[in-house]
This record gives C-alpha cells, structure tokens and sequence, in this order.
C-alpha cells in the first residue's frame, strides 16, 4: 500500500460580534449540530480566504512555477514506462522538452527556470510516446526531432499546476484530464456553543439635512452573532506528492496552507466590526492512519463557565484528541501545538491539559519549522 | 444518464428477514461491513447538477460506495463493478433536519469567472460578457446520525474495512467539505443478512437525543428506527447505483429496495424507580421518530 500521510489542522478562534460568512437574507450561516444552533462559517468561505492570504503572500513565479527537475523526473518516468535505459530516456526527455523553449539550466537535467507540472501531465506526455519509445530510441537525433516535432506535448504541458490549484483542486467539466483533485479537505467551522442571531438596529443620518427635520436619512439591521469557532482541516501530503511530483514543493505548500488557513479570516462586514482575530490555539497532528476529526467534542455545546469559553473548548478539544487515540486510532507520528492560554491566569488547568493532549506548546513559527522538518523526514524515508 | 429497467445487479440469494435455509449461502463466505456516517454536516445528490445541489434524506448507494472508492484510492476513471455488486442497507438513527445553504462562486483574485467549455488549445476562456459572481443553492443535512451496512464477499469487505480505516483520500459524507467524525468503520459482522446486522447494532445517536428519547419514552431497551434495505422484491426503486464515476461517462442506474422498521437496542436498562421519567410512557409518539 501506498504510504498515507495526512496533516490535520485543529485550530481554535474567537471572533467578536461579526458577520463574516452571510447568507442571502444578510446574516450569518448557522447549523444545528448536537441539537443546538451554532454559528457557521462555510468551508469555501475559509477557503477562498486562505487562498487570498496566499497569493498575497506569495511571490508570483512561486505561485505559477516551481521545480526545475522536470528533465529528470521525465528521464525518469520513461524508464520505468517503457523499459528505456538512461541515456535513451532522457535523450527522448530532451526531444519532448525541446519545443517548449527551456533551456538547459546549469545543472544537467534541470531546465533554466521553474516550470510546474504535476504527475499527471507527466503520464500525459509518456503516453504519447509510450507505444513507440523503443523504436523512438533507436532512431538518430535529427529524426527523433522530427518525429516529436508535431506531438502536441506543450499542450500537456499548457495548464500546469500552480501551487494553490494543487491544495484545493480544479474543476474543468469539459477536460477531465485537466482536473485535479485538491490536497486539502477543509470543514465548515462550527461554534463550539449555542448561539442566537442578533441584530444591530442601525440608523444613519443625513449631515446635509439643513432643515433640522428631525429622523434618519436611513435605517436599517445587520445581523451578527459572536462565537468561538471549531476549524478543522487536513492535508493530505502524498495527493500533494502527486500533483506537485516534487518533494520540497510538496513540502512548502503544505506549510503555506498551515500558515495561511491558520491566519486568515474571511472579511465579511469587516468595516463594521473590525472583528479580525488570531486563533488562541492551533495545533497539527501528522498521521499515517486516516485524518481524524475532533468536532464530535462540542457536540454537547460548551456552556458559559468562569474561565471563559475559549478555555473550555479548549480543554474538550485535548480530551476528545486524547480519548481518539486511545480508542480508535495509531498513535500519530507527530503532534505540535501553540496557543495563547497563560497558566499564571485563572486557568490554568487548559495549559496543563494541551501540554499533556499536545505536547510542549511552540510559538507558531516554531510550529510550522517543526512541522517542515517532520514532512522533509517523511518524505525521504518514504523514497529510501 | 442512461435509463435502465429497474433491476438489481446482483445474484446473491434474495435479502430477506427470514435467515436463508441451511447451505443456501455458504458458497462464497459472505459477510456484511458496517459504517458508521455522522459528521455534523452530510450530502447525499442523486439527481443534482448545476446550480441547485440537493441531498436525500439518506446516504445514497453512489455516495457511500463513492466514499469506500476513495477509501482504496481509486480514481474516478477505475472500474466499480465489484462494489456495485454489494447490497446495501441505511439506518436513519438520527434524521437530522435540512439545511439550505446560500453559496456565490467568484475569482479569489478579481478576475471574471471563466467558462466551463475550453478553446481548441484547451484553455478556458473567460465569460463574455464578463461574470464576477455565480450563485448555487446547496442543501445539506444537519446533525444526522446514519449505520449503512454493506453485505457481499467476506474479502472485499474486509479490504474495504481496512481502506476506510486508512484511507487513501480524505473521506467525506456526500461532498467534500463534509469530513466524518470517527469511527467510520465499525467492522465487520458474521452474517449476510442486512437486517441481522443492522438489528444487531447497538443506536448511534448523539447523546441529547438518546436523552430526549429516554426521558420521553421511560428508557426503552429498543427503539424502532427507520430502515431502507436492497431488495430485488423491494415496492420502491432508487436510481442510485453508479456505473462510473468518470467525468465523460457517469451514469447511474437502478435498484430496488425496500422500507422497515428495525427494533435496535437503546443500551437503557430498564428503568429503576428512583429514576421517574417525567412524562408517562407513551405508547405511540410520531414525534420521536423525527428525533424531537
């Protein structure tokens, strides 16, 4: 079987009255869950958040083009393909890369610049040799061009994968081939507690009104709730693996999508209520077995206790991941977290109970470090 | 979608309460996996294209063996004939309620949406005149609690149970954003017989309405739940057994099933007299059955 590595992201975060996620009558998603009304944000929603973060964080080419092993990875695919020796492969490579204008890199078998490509594509080109490639091999250098001339490679090639379409997966109904299935699968966040919609009775009033008339130029309602949410997310590395076919770009995008879910936040009615929050807890858990959930902690709603509700979703949240190891699942080969509990505050059961569920708390850029170096482990135990 | 006679694929002896006489399915040892789907959000299509998703208010066969295909990593284009073969029964232990949900597409970065046809060089052009935003309705069920039981080769059900377990994609109740909470597999069980196993198992519902259903109904030892079981004498037909799930040449076609009540145990003992349920037994309750 092949080796399974998935990335769940168990984040926690408090957002003050807000809208940020509305439906089309104005206010904000909700879903019963554990037969009570909790505050929703779709996935989509934090999704297409998380992507913004992303491009604005990104540097274009990073974002269009990433490995320069393709010449290599090529050679690589038509040996094991089609029986070719070395040097025949990757003097084919170099006749199917030919028309696409790279040039040769410093590096034997890398191009000069990031071209990106997933593993698919690399199957698409082999395939159109695949049938002949013996024949091909044989063949001088002036008649393998002109062989591979007309071949339509670049437009294999055409509609790579850019690095956000390799997380959440593109969709194209007429060209299946071109579709790719994302590396990420991101649930609604749901509020750990019940919660009532309310509504802010607004009314505006009209600075030009010169007659002293007395009234609004305007009212209105917008709807807000408050909550503190549940996100949940995994990765799963090996889809990356192959939709990227290259180890470290598998690797910094799956850190990017930590980094980016973890501090976005969809901006709906932002101007109104400024409501932009970091999470007071965020933790990844690298599993070889299956990716695990956590929402069935808060399926009993949290109720208001003095230390507050962050605090006890919190202490839930560790529970219910101490208790899924215990009853259903391997014990995972990593777990980090970092969070803003403070055990000299009143709490300080929370930080006591995450530390044992958890592991040592880390800021969070100690977090996404440790999480680089476990996955580069990972994948190359994986390739020995 | 190609339209089928409605008849069922398999050829297993028919799936009837009665247990089967004595050597009738020995043949090919047979055994029946149970699943355990619950998550706080689930969507089961069976019709839904374009811009209004729909879900049944149960687990659909296209859906679960969806998620037992992703389960072993199959790709959409891999053939389904061995599971399609499977029987399949659905338990609503929780019906949950419906939710709607509002939902508008647009380009992350500003851009106008692109068509869904490609151009000769295959690119997907923009749309003309130029569309930012694209709305879809999608529903979904909200706090649902379902046991779908799978009968068919005692093999093929234990290479799925180990899948489920360690699954090659991400497993999702009907669509993706809709992850399960754990355990998904509850295991395997010595029987063919979809009604036997089903009987068998213990209710799934969440503890409130367990509660809810305990203090309205003094703590039966059994509650009746609604049940849905393939059956090729079955009075109702469901169009939802997929053929392929390939992107050019998805179709469906039909099965045959049938309703029932399935007396499951409650894990209530009988109730002690200290223990005063606050409103008398009632015999009959409509309600109950809606998980109020």
């Amino acid at each position: 079987m092949e080796p399974r590595l998935y990335i769940d992201v168990h984040i926690l975060q408090t957002v003050p009255p807000a809208n940020l996620n509305r439906d089309d009558h104005g206010n904000p998603k909700e879903a019963y869950f554990g037969g009570v009304r909790r505050s929703r944000v779709s996935s989509q929603a934090w999704k297409r958040a998380t992507r913004k973060r992303f491009a604005e964080h990104l540097p274009e080419q990073d974002l269009a083009t990433r490995t320069k092993k393709i010449a290599a990875k090529l050679t690589e695919r038509l040996q094991q393909r089609c029986g070719l020796d070395e040097d025949q492969a990757s003097r084919i490579a170099a006749a199917l890369l030919a028309p696409l204008g790279i040039s040769a890199g410093k590096k034997a078998g890398d191009t000069a610049y990031l071209f990106f490509y997933g593993r698919r594509q690399l199957e698409d080109v082999v395939d159109l040799i695949a049938d002949r490639a013996t024949e091909l091999a044989a063949l001088p250098d002036t008649d393998l061009e002109a062989q591979i001339k007309d071949l339509p490679v670049q437009e294999k090639f055409s509609t790579g994968h850019p690095l956000d379409v390799a997380l959440f997966g593109r969709m194209v109904a007429d060209i299946p081939s071109l579709n790719v299935d994302a590396a990420t699968q991101v649930a609604h966040a749901l509020s750990t507690h019940a919660t009532e919609l309310e509504f802010d009775y607004y009314t505006a009033v009209d600075d030009e009104n010169t007659r002293e008339e007395t009234g609004a130029g305007m009212i209105g309602n917008i709807g807000f709730n408050s909550a503190t949410l549940y996100r949940y997310a995994t990765v799963g590395l090996h889809q990356l693996m192959d939709n990227l076919s290259d180890a470290a770009a598998a690797v910094d995008a799956a850190d990017l999508f930590v980094e980016s879910f973890a501090r976005s936040i969809p901006t709906g009615y932002e101007n109104s209520f400024a409501h932009r929050t970091l999470p007071s807890f965020v933790a990844v858990v690298l599993r070889a077995d299956q990716p695990v959930n956590l929402v069935s902690a808060f399926e009993t709603p949290i109720t208001t206790t003095t230390a507050g509700i962050a605090t006890a979703s919190a202490q839930r949240l560790a529970r219910e991941h101490t208790a899924a190891i215990r009853m259903w699942g391997d014990t995972p080969l990593y777990t980090a977290q970092c969070h803003s509990f403070d055990a000299d505050r009143d709490d300080t059961a929370t930080a006591a109970v995450l530390k044992e569920a958890f592991g040592e708390p880390l800021t969070f850029t100690d977090l996404r470090n440790g999480l680089r170096a476990q996955l580069t482990t990972a994948l190359q135990q994986e390739r020995a | 979608m190609t339209s089928t006679p409605p008849h069922p694929t398999h050829t297993r002896p028919a799936e009837r309460h009665d247990p089967l006489p004595d050597g009738a399915d020995h043949g090919g040892e047979e055994a029946v996996l149970l699943l355990r789907l619950a998550g706080p959000l689930q969507s089961w299509g069976d019709r839904s294209v374009f811009n209004r998703r729909e879900t049944r208010p149960e687990p659909t066969k296209s859906g679960v063996l969806g998620l037992l295909a992703a389960a072993e990593g199959r790709a959409r284009e891999d053939r389904l004939d061995d599971l399609t073969q499977l029987r399949l029964g659905i338990r609503v232990d929780q019906p949950g309620t419906l939710l709607r949900d509002y939902h508008t597409v647009s380009d992350y970065r500003g851009r106008p949406l692109l068509q869904a046809g490609v151009s000769a060089k295959g690119r997907q052009k923009p749309t003309s005149p130029a569309k930012n935003t694209h709305i879809t309705i999608r529903y979904y069920l909200q706090d649902a609690v379902f046991v779908a039981a799978l009968a068919g080769p005692a093999p093929l059900l234990r290479t799925l149970d180990t899948a489920v377990r360690h699954p090659a994609y991400p497993l999702a109740l009907g669509r993706r954003s809709c992850p399960p909470t754990q355990p998904v597999s509850l295991g395997l069980r010595d029987t063919s017989d979809l009604r036997q196993a089903l009987e068998a198992e213990p209710w799934q519902a969440a503890r409130h309405v367990r509660n809810e259903q305990g203090r309205r109904n003094s703590y039966p030892t059994h509650v009746d739940l609604s049940a849905t079981i393939e059956d090729p004498d079955g009075d109702d037909v469901r169009h939802d057994v997929p053929q392929s799930f390939h992107p050019r040449s998805r179709s469906y076609t039909s099965r045959r099933v049938r309703h029932l009540w399935i007396p499951t145990p409650t894990g209530f003992t009988t109730p002690t007299n200290n223990d005063q349920p606050r409103q008398p037994s009632a015999g009959h309750d409509p309600f109950a059955l809606l998980g109020w």
